[in-house]
């Protein structure tokens, strides 16, 4: 079963860490209390960035930080070989927020995960965090607030938004995971489905989606095959989007009744899941279920 | 004879991908270019040309060029057996409109007859994480309805070796000397697939001559915008056909996302983040609100100038009833103030002239309050309070 909970201890390497991305994240997130240990960059002179160690390869970071986890900030074209360089390394753990992977290199990394069993939160993922603990990615401190609510979004904005809501309502995150926009990605929300079942802390479980594609379709299968017998809640965006328009990586780009707002919704509906017009009814729905 | 078997038989339709889904000209030529044989044909981009242009030996059959498939039962794919008609189809097929797109240019190419019609097709598969290879032995406009249990298909890894073995391991399902011709077009397919990183790939109908001789008869190819960059052959297509590609080719220039969700609406929404975008749009139709635009800026991508949000109020600016300007803006990382003096200069820099409402959530939010009041722009953390102003505004611009 993939497990995607860490914690503070958790030590964190940060690929790409002397970029401009790289240099502010790492501050952002050893800020909020992310065990960061190190980063990674082949061709940088550099020994410290906001007193990190760099180290040129991922095998070397490892073996002088024992680091478990990567943040990998790298340009889309890199993100391959750099996720190859982690698991070659022994890292089991990669957050990609990189937008724009080409979907051929998703496929080979995906693979590539699965072989080795790696968890990658990613491509084009705000990142995942639990509250309290740690965040890797860039998930906005605020929306972050420690409660039983286990949260998978592939928008990173619409769960900021969601999750702020939720938090000021005094409804907290389990563990919120960002599977990012991307076709051809890592975790997938029916992959957690096992995990969220049985993770104590979490009670309930929201899923933040958007038209296009088929994983609320196959999430909805998920819960039914593992019994999940926590509340379930949904919020699919893209409900009055034009059909055949591309709207972002968001990609809203449907051909007939498949990955369309009334699938997905009927889809979790039938599995038991309460599915919420709006960000206002879905934070009071919460709420008074989790009360 | 372009109807996409992915979208009826499996539940993986070409959604949710930046992708680019070609002309079936641009298609045939990226193809003819690779070795696969084509008909031969000639694009004709207006009616005029027709007449006396060099077409290829008759019979022809016309077929209007729009980025979907379909087109057959849509009444633009036409038989035609002497230049009058060439002529005549393609006038009438110019300037129609099919499911919402306009025909702009049309293909003439010489008809293929007494061959058998077969199918072939490659499909990125995102949930099985591999590429699903289909074939079968009959193909052609009506290939939805061709039993399941007929279409011999298999997901491969997104190998060439793996790609190749599956393609070829499938075509040997087929009887005597189809095995031999389909598996040869499938595995020289397979390669373009994985050279072009195409999401999909299909061929309907792949004729197939007694003797074993093949031929393309149509190109579907969707490739993914996201590999655009490091292939040089899609790039250079792009450019030459701006306007073909516009959204394509909008994007590759500006890198951020764009669409006009209604031209008769009054809202203009200067929003970041997809989802948040596209649920803020459902929640206003559902009240009765009409937004205009649909807008992911990526605020991260500002780095410190007003071009693009300049270019973005020009936008929204030349829809004819946009009364006012929504911005929301939920910044987990983008310094506020930052963003709020880059927005009051490309305000007065695009002259967009209507009120203009904001909401904005996140770091920095005093100095922006202080930016934004000194700009005469009302300042609001609630997402519903922000949409009270806005129909604040409406009502007194409808009285």
């Amino acid at each position: 079963m993939l497990n995607p909970r860490i914690d503070r201890t958790t030590p964190v390497i940060v690929q790409g860490i002397t970029g401009r991305a790289g240099q502010m994240h790492s501050r952002l997130m050893q800020h909020y209390g992310t065990n960061i240990v190190g980063g990674v960059s082949p061709n940088s002179k550099s020994i410290n960035i906001n007193e990190l160690p760099v180290f040129s390869d991922c095998a070397s970071a490892v073996k002088a930080t024992g680091a478990q986890a990567s943040v990998l900030l790298v340009g889309a074209f890199d993100l391959l070989r750099a996720m190859e360089d982690a698991i070659a390394a022994g890292i089991r753990y990669l957050v990609t927020p990189t937008e724009g992977m080409p979907a051929h290199d998703a496929l080979k990394a995906w693979k590539r995960c699965r072989e080795t069993a790696t968890v990658w939160v990613g491509a084009s993922t705000p990142g995942m965090a639990v509250p309290g603990e740690a965040k890797l990615g860039f998930l906005p401190d605020d929306s972050l607030k420690p409660g039983p609510l286990g949260l998978m979004s592939k928008s990173g904005t619409l769960s900021y938004e969601s999750g702020f809501r939720l938090a000021q309502a005094g409804v907290g995150t389990s563990v919120w995971i960002g599977v990012g926009g991307d076709p051809v990605k890592g975790i997938r929300y029916s992959d957690l489905v096992p995990f969220y079942a049985s993770d104590e802390r979490t009670r309930a479980l929201l899923v933040i989606g958007e038209i296009g594609g088929s994983e609320e379709e196959e999430f909805a299968q998920a819960l039914a095959a593992h019994n999940f017998n926590k509340p379930a809640f949904a919020l699919i965006a893209g409900r009055s989007a034009p059909e055949g328009v591309t709207m972002g990586h968001a990609g809203a780009l449907f051909h007939g009744s498949h990955g369309t707002y009334a699938s997905k919704r009927a889809a979790l509906e039938a599995a038991g899941v309460t599915v919420f017009a709006s960000l206002t009814d879905m934070v009071e729905g919460i709420r008074s279920r989790l009360r | 004879m372009t109807n996409c078997l992915f979208a009826t038989h499996y539940s993986l339709s070409v959604t949710h991908y930046d992708v680019m889904y070609l002309l079936e000209h641009d298609a045939k030529q990226l193809l003819a270019s690779r070795g696969i044989a084509v008909p031969a044909g000639r694009l004709i981009e207006e009616s005029k040309a027709a007449r006396g242009a060099a077409l290829p030996a008759g019979p022809w059959v016309v077929k209007g060029q729009i980025a979907a498939g379909g087109r057959g039962k849509a009444g633009i794919i036409r038989k035609a057996a002497s230049v009058a008609e060439v002529e005549s189809h393609v006038a009438a097929m110019l300037g129609q409109s099919i499911k919402g797109l306009p025909v702009n240019a049309v293909r003439v190419e010489q008809q293929v007859a007494g061959a058998r019609e077969t199918y072939i097709g490659f499909l990125l598969d995102a949930a099985s994480g591999g590429v699903r290879v289909i074939i079968s032995a009959t193909g052609g406009m009506n290939i939805e309805q061709v039993l399941p249990e007929n279409l011999h298909t298999e997901v491969a890894p997104p190998d060439a070796l793996a790609l190749a073995q599956c393609a070829r391991r499938l075509a040997g399902r087929l009887s005597g000397e189809l095995a031999a011709a389909v598996g040869d077009a499938a595995e020289r397919l397979a390669k373009i697939f994985l050279e072009l990183e195409a999401v999909l790939l299909e061929i309907n109908p792949l004729f197939v001559f007694d003797g074993g001789r093949w031929i393309a008869g149509d190109a579907k190819i969707v490739t993914d915008d996201n590999a655009l960059a490091r292939q040089p052959a899609l790039e250079s297509l792009i450019k030459a056909r701006a306007e073909t590609y516009a959204d394509v080719a909008r994007k590759h220039e500006h890198g951020f996302d764009y669409v006009v969700v209604d031209p008769d609406g009054e809202i203009g929404l200067l929003t970041t983040g997809a989802g948040l975008s596209m649920m803020l749009i459902d929640e206003m139709r559902a009240a009765g609100l009409k937004p205009y635009n649909f807008l992911d800026i990526r605020t991260g991508g500002l780095r410190g100038e007003t071009k693009r949000l300049t270019q973005v109020l020009q936008w929204i600016g030349e829809g004819r009833r946009v009364k006012v300007l929504l911005v929301n803006i939920f910044a987990g990382i983008t310094d506020l103030g930052e963003f709020s003096r880059l927005l009051v200069a490309a305000l007065s820099a695009s002259h967009l002239g209507t009120p203009v409402v904001a909401r904005l959530v996140g770091n920095n939010l005093s100095s922006a309050r202080s930016v934004l009041a000194a700009a005469g722009i009302p300042l609001y953390t609630g997402l519903d309070d922000a949409i009270a102003k806005v129909r604040e505004h409406l009502a007194h611009e409808n009285r």
